[in-house]
């Protein structure tokens, strides 16, 4: 089932929280909503699944109009941040809930919604909790429970507001790879919020980046982390380093006292040489002042000649080779510059 | 330092590891036994003492005069129609009380703090002028008087007026009760249900009321208890009609003042039980609410 936004705005007394948004989801992918607290990426979410209602424009789902249908007729599975799994029943009662309520000529019998409910708790793996309460689970048994009651009712498309939001980080990445291999076996139509970058990056089959109301970028996330439409979305994917520079025939040169545009450079698009290099334009001097050495990646902090602190990421063997030492003087070297003014990408150059 | 004091003291150092570490961080003995003892006073003067003078009076004179009280066809009738007032004012507080918690609890809307502010109103005026103010609306000199005269509608100094007076003072308990819990426990689970299909009703019926329902049953029991309890109110509006319009509080009232101290204190003690109910299944719910 494909979903279409089209147009759609919201605002909550003078506070616009959705500024005519358009969005396009595909059949069976996996989207992400990715953007910090305050950008409208919740609402959207509620938006869709029927729990808050646009000021203007529409959502259609396989091209029909949702406007006029209820929460309960659009068919979604929502997956709510702190779970909103219902504290009196049991897991298995939970999980039923969506097939108990139906009215009874479309109510499957007893018999098989207990197959359908085992079905599903060997989906998430609970099969031995299925009699125990929410308050006797832990948050990642407690997502899982509220991804299997969403999926129970067959929804047509399954939302997730900041699935993750609430588990610490390693349950978090345990649970996102199985939300991607649930997805690949499933393959509903999912909308997932999260201001994670890295989460968005990595179990999305698109990310949407928002940004105070507005949709700054749509993309795959190669896209999107390597063609950064706007300055914001250079920001919010990963570290950055920002100079000042300027534009001259073409080539973009980095230099302090310029105004008019603005230069990012990832991390680990800074290189550390100890020669100056001849043709480089943007090679500037700077002291090492920091060096942390723990994990795949060194992480190497430089006080540049004009003062300012820049960050530079090196693999382990690269960085045993330089043998690099703190307080050394050395030269970066810029790679790859991404230069933005008034937040568009005007040009990326190699240096 | 006092040499008892002193000696206090020592036994609360002296000993384990475990009692000294417990001495970090409680008062010393003497303090603790003082408190303690300011608390059993106020407990034994204020409640333990006057239930027992209830119940002694009562049984003065043997178990039989005490049955033979409730023999009294105007006790009886008293009883009855305490019974009645409760009957009809308590689930009709149950009603208003899960719509106005509900309303209040879950949604936002213009008005919302007046409609809090009038469910306290009974909390705050005295139960006399309650009364008062029904004997101004539907007295024979009322406001509504010449018109329900006219079509020989008797509710001051009758049974409607005791349970509309009673309605008002228990206004507040049930909804009162319920308002923080609905409030804590905001709309997640709800919005959950609507999203697997639920109708307005089934999420009442299987999310809301069940997650409410140790909160109800407790505004049950206080509303219950201030229904039989009442006196003020009830008084102004009912015009002690012996065997007619006289509940529990006032027979007991009126059987004091006529110098019967066993009935009185008979009946009396059937409205103590009742208090007494009343903490126990009160400690009962609050023993499940915590799980």
């Amino acid at each position: 089932m494909s979903i279409s936004v089209r147009g759609v705005t919201k605002h909550f007394g003078a506070f616009t929280a959705l500024d005519n948004v358009d969005l396009e989801v595909e059949p069976g992918k996996l989207v992400a909503l990715l953007g910090p607290s305050g950008s409208g990426k919740t609402t959207l979410l509620r938006i869709i699944a029927g729990l808050e209602f646009a000021d203007a424009g529409e959502i259609r789902f396989d091209g029909t109009d949702m406007a006029n249908r209820k929460t309960g007729e659009r068919r979604v599975g929502f997956v709510f941040q702190h779970y909103a799994l219902f504290r009196h029943m049991t897991v298995f009662d939970n999980i039923a809930f969506g097939l108990r309520v139906r009215p009874r000529s479309t109510r499957p019998s007893e018999s098989d919604i207990r197959r359908k409910v085992g079905d599903l708790l060997d989906l998430i793996q609970l099969q031995t909790l299925a009699s125990r309460y929410p308050s006797q689970l832990s948050g990642g048994q407690r997502q899982r429970v509220a991804l299997a009651r969403a999926l129970a009712v067959e929804p047509r498309v399954l939302l997730l507001d900041e699935p993750f939001g609430a588990l610490d980080a390693k349950v978090r990445l345990e649970l996102r790879r199985w939300l991607r291999h649930l997805h690949d076996e499933v393959n509903i139509t999912s909308l997932f919020v999260t201001h994670d970058q890295e989460e968005a990056l990595e179990v999305a089959d698109s990310v949407a980046v928002m940004n105070e109301g507005k949709f700054e970028q749509i993309g795959t996330p190669a896209e999107v982390y390597e063609n950064p439409a706007t300055s914001f979305v250079f920001k919010f994917l990963g570290n950055v380093n920002l100079f000042h520079g300027r534009i001259d025939n073409g080539v973009t040169y980095i230099q302090q006292t310029a105004t008019d545009h603005v230069v990012f450079v990832r991390p680990h698009l800074l290189d550390i040489v100890r020669q100056a290099p001849s043709h480089g334009n943007n090679a500037f001097q700077a002291t090492i002042v920091h060096i942390n050495a723990a994990g795949p990646l060194v992480k190497i902090e430089a006080q540049a000649e004009w003062g300012a602190r820049v960050q530079v990421e090196m693999p382990q063997q690269h960085f045993r080779d330089l043998g690099l030492n703190k307080g050394e003087q050395v030269f970066v070297v810029p790679h790859e510059l991404a230069v933005f003014k008034n937040g568009e990408v005007k040009e990326t150059a190699n240096s | 330092m006092d040499p008892l004091v002193a000696k206090i003291a020592t036994w609360g150092s002296a000993g384990s590891v475990a009692a000294r570490r417990q001495a970090a961080t409680s008062e010393s003995p003497l303090v603790k036994w003082i408190l303690i003892g300011i608390a059993v006073a106020f407990l034994v003067v204020f409640l333990l003492a006057p239930l027992g003078i209830v119940f002694g009076t009562a049984f003065e004179h043997g178990i039989l005069p005490y049955f033979r009280s409730f023999a009294d066809p105007d006790t009886q009738s008293a009883i009855r129609l305490t019974l009645i007032a409760a009957v009809i004012s308590v689930p009709l507080n149950i009603v208003f009380g899960l719509c106005a918690a509900w309303a209040i609890g879950k949604f936002d809307f213009p008005g919302r703090s007046l409609l809090i502010t009038l469910i306290d109103l009974p909390f705050s005026v005295s139960p006399v002028v309650a009364g008062l103010v029904y004997v101004l609306l539907f007295g024979l000199q009322g406001f509504f008087g010449p018109w329900l005269m006219a079509h020989g509608i008797h509710i001051i100094f009758a049974v409607p007026g005791i349970v509309l007076v009673t309605i008002f003072v228990t206004f507040p308990f049930v909804a009162r009760e319920l308002l923080p819990m609905m409030q804590a426990q905001g709309n997640d689970e709800e919005e959950a249900a609507l999203t697997l299909g639920a109708g307005g009703w089934q999420t009442f019926r299987y999310i809301t009321l069940p997650n409410v329902r140790w909160a109800l049953i407790y505004g049950v029991i206080l509303c219950n208890a201030r229904a039989m309890g009442e006196f003020g109110a009830v008084a102004v509006v009912s015009g002690h009609i012996q065997g007619l319009t006289n509940t529990m509080p006032l027979q007991v009232e009126f059987l004091y003042d006529d110098y019967q101290f066993v009935p009185a204190f008979a009946v009396a003690s059937l409205l103590a039980m009742l208090a007494l109910a009343t903490l126990v299944v009160k400690s009962v719910v609050e023993a499940r609410t915590e799980i």
